[in-house]
């Protein structure tokens, strides 16, 4: 376990390959389970949002490695671009892709995650050496962050369904925001020198879990998903990931001291 | 399949339309007054926020103005002006408070260390800059800078958001409206974080020396936001 920190290339931990698998086939597997299982029974939606959770967790560590390097600005632009190009990415490959829909989104969030990568580095000079990498991961992460919800809301990812329930609704902000957040806070949430980086995914899982939740409650308004077993599902996995990162927030601490409630205005005096 | 060469053809103009509006918000980012955490904590010039919540805010709200106009006119000036104004009045409504905030929450004058003097109303600053920090709070120039950022952002905004909407489509009004939208919120942000990366995260306003590296951002942006803007145009042009 070593520390991130800016200046450098955030190490140690699971190799970024793996990481990079388990997002694209986890996101990608999510989405087409919770597709066509759906169609068998509706409370199978929620493996979209198991999809989008792998998604996310591959989005944080990105997000994780570039942001060490100190990006010069908040960590959270980073995660607000990363779904500005999702969502124009996944509108598109749903759109003119019908079921190969999450692959050509994939692919077309890749490509331009990649051009601006390289528009960072060549153009204004940022320096970062795998800042064309981790956009293009970012941008990919975000894609599918926003397709596996959108199928945990809707059971399908056609895009007829999703402009329905998802788009034309308004649901597609939530999406945004609620995906944006899971990506980009698990690293501005735990970085300095003292960063690890199981605790910072724990992060991931953790606010991925919450997407999860709230993509089960819009999906009480769709027809094709059904909510309980989403939003069951999101909170045990809440709970799991949340009792962990505070496992790892006491193992990661030099101590932790109770401090006790704060005293009332009778015993200040 | 559908037709993408007739689809491009047929809406060439409405791609050029959404990449100036996407070069607009870039090159709108370096006029408004951001200064990130340390503004925050009044060591620095400008709002004590990042770039793209500055730009998202005012640029959004330009949005919903621009939106709201559509809805009663085709005239595209109408369209346009009223994100302007609509982002305009957003932005100077946060430089206003965050600047009631500074001088007597905080208790610090509006000064700007880039500058000795402000360049619109040629008032002293070096004296004013509390030891150790760049400056705090927002000096008129700052101010006038970022009314002028909120009003290029606005226009941009709702540049994309008419080009749009203007696409030849078999969507249903309100289905147009949303995707619309939320493809003008996704080119949004992209180009609010390209200009913050190429100043480094803070800006005082246009009189700050890092205002000269605009031409870089909004380069970027343009390749960046043809992109997105053929990626956007073929998505709603298919429908």
């Amino acid at each position: 376990m070593s520390a991130g920190g800016a200046g450098g290339e955030a190490t140690g931990g699971i190799p970024q390959n793996k990481l990079i698998a388990l997002g694209t086939l986890g996101g990608l597997a999510g989405a087409y389970g919770g597709h066509f299982l759906s169609v068998a029974s509706p409370a199978f939606a929620f493996i979209g949002a198991l999809g989008a959770i792998c998604a996310i967790v591959w989005g944080g560590a990105a997000v994780r490695r570039v942001a060490s390097y100190g990006l010069g600005t908040g960590v959270p632009s980073i995660g607000m671009m990363a779904l500005g190009m999702g969502v124009v990415a996944s509108m598109f490959g749903l759109a003119v892709g019908g079921i190969a829909g999450p692959i050509v989104a994939f692919i077309t969030a890749a490509i331009i995650g990649l051009v601006i990568g390289v528009l960072a580095n060549k153009v204004l000079g940022m320096g970062i050496p795998i800042m064309e990498q981790s956009m293009t991961e970012i941008a990919g992460a975000g894609a599918l962050t926003i397709i596996g919800l959108s199928v945990a809301m809707t059971g399908t990812f056609m895009f007829d369904a999703v402009l329905e329930t998802v788009v034309a609704t308004g649901y597609i902000a939530v999406i945004f925001i609620a995906g944006g957040m899971a990506i980009l806070h698990p690293f501005n949430a735990n970085l300095g020198p003292d960063e690890t980086q199981d605790r910072t995914l724990m992060t991931g899982v953790e606010k991925g879990a919450i997407a999860m939740v709230v993509a089960g409650i819009v999906a009480t308004v769709a027809d094709g998903a059904s909510a309980v077993p989403t939003i069951l599902i999101g909170v045990v996995i809440w709970y799991i990931a949340f009792s962990k990162y505070v496992k790892l927030v006491n193992r990661d601490a030099y101590k932790v001291l109770g401090t006790g409630l704060l005293p009332t205005e009778e015993e200040l005096e | 399949m559908i037709d993408v060469a007739g689809i491009i053809a047929e809406n060439i103009l409405y791609i050029a339309m959404v990449t100036i509006g996407g070069m607009l918000i870039s090159w709108s980012v370096h006029f408004v007054p951001v200064g990130g955490a340390p503004a925050a904590m009044a060591q620095a010039t400008g709002i004590g926020t990042g770039t793209v919540q500055l730009a998202a805010g005012a640029g959004l709200t330009g949005l919903v103005t621009a939106g709201a106009v559509m809805a009663v006119s085709d005239s595209p000036l109408l369209v346009v002006a009223s994100g302007g104004v609509g982002a305009m009045i957003m932005i100077s409504v946060t430089m206003i408070v965050g600047t009631w905030v500074y001088v007597y929450g905080v208790g610090v004058p509006p000064a700007s260390a880039k500058v000795d003097y402000d360049p619109i109303t040629k008032d002293r600053q070096d004296i004013y800059v509390s030891q150790g920090t760049e400056g705090h709070g927002l000096p008129t120039v700052s101010y006038v800078s970022g009314v002028i950022g909120g009003a290029l952002g606005g226009i941009g905004g709702s540049i994309i958001y008419f080009a749009l909407m203007s696409t030849s489509t078999g969507l249903t009004q309100s289905n147009l409206v949303a995707l619309a939208s939320i493809f003008a919120v996704g080119i949004f942000f992209v180009n609010a974080v390209i200009p913050s990366y190429n100043i480094g995260g803070t800006i005082e306003g246009f009189h700050d020396p890092k205002f000269k590296k605009w031409p870089k951002a909004v380069l970027a942006s343009f390749v960046a936001t043809l992109m997105c803007a053929f990626v956007g145009i073929i998505t709603i042009g298919g429908l």
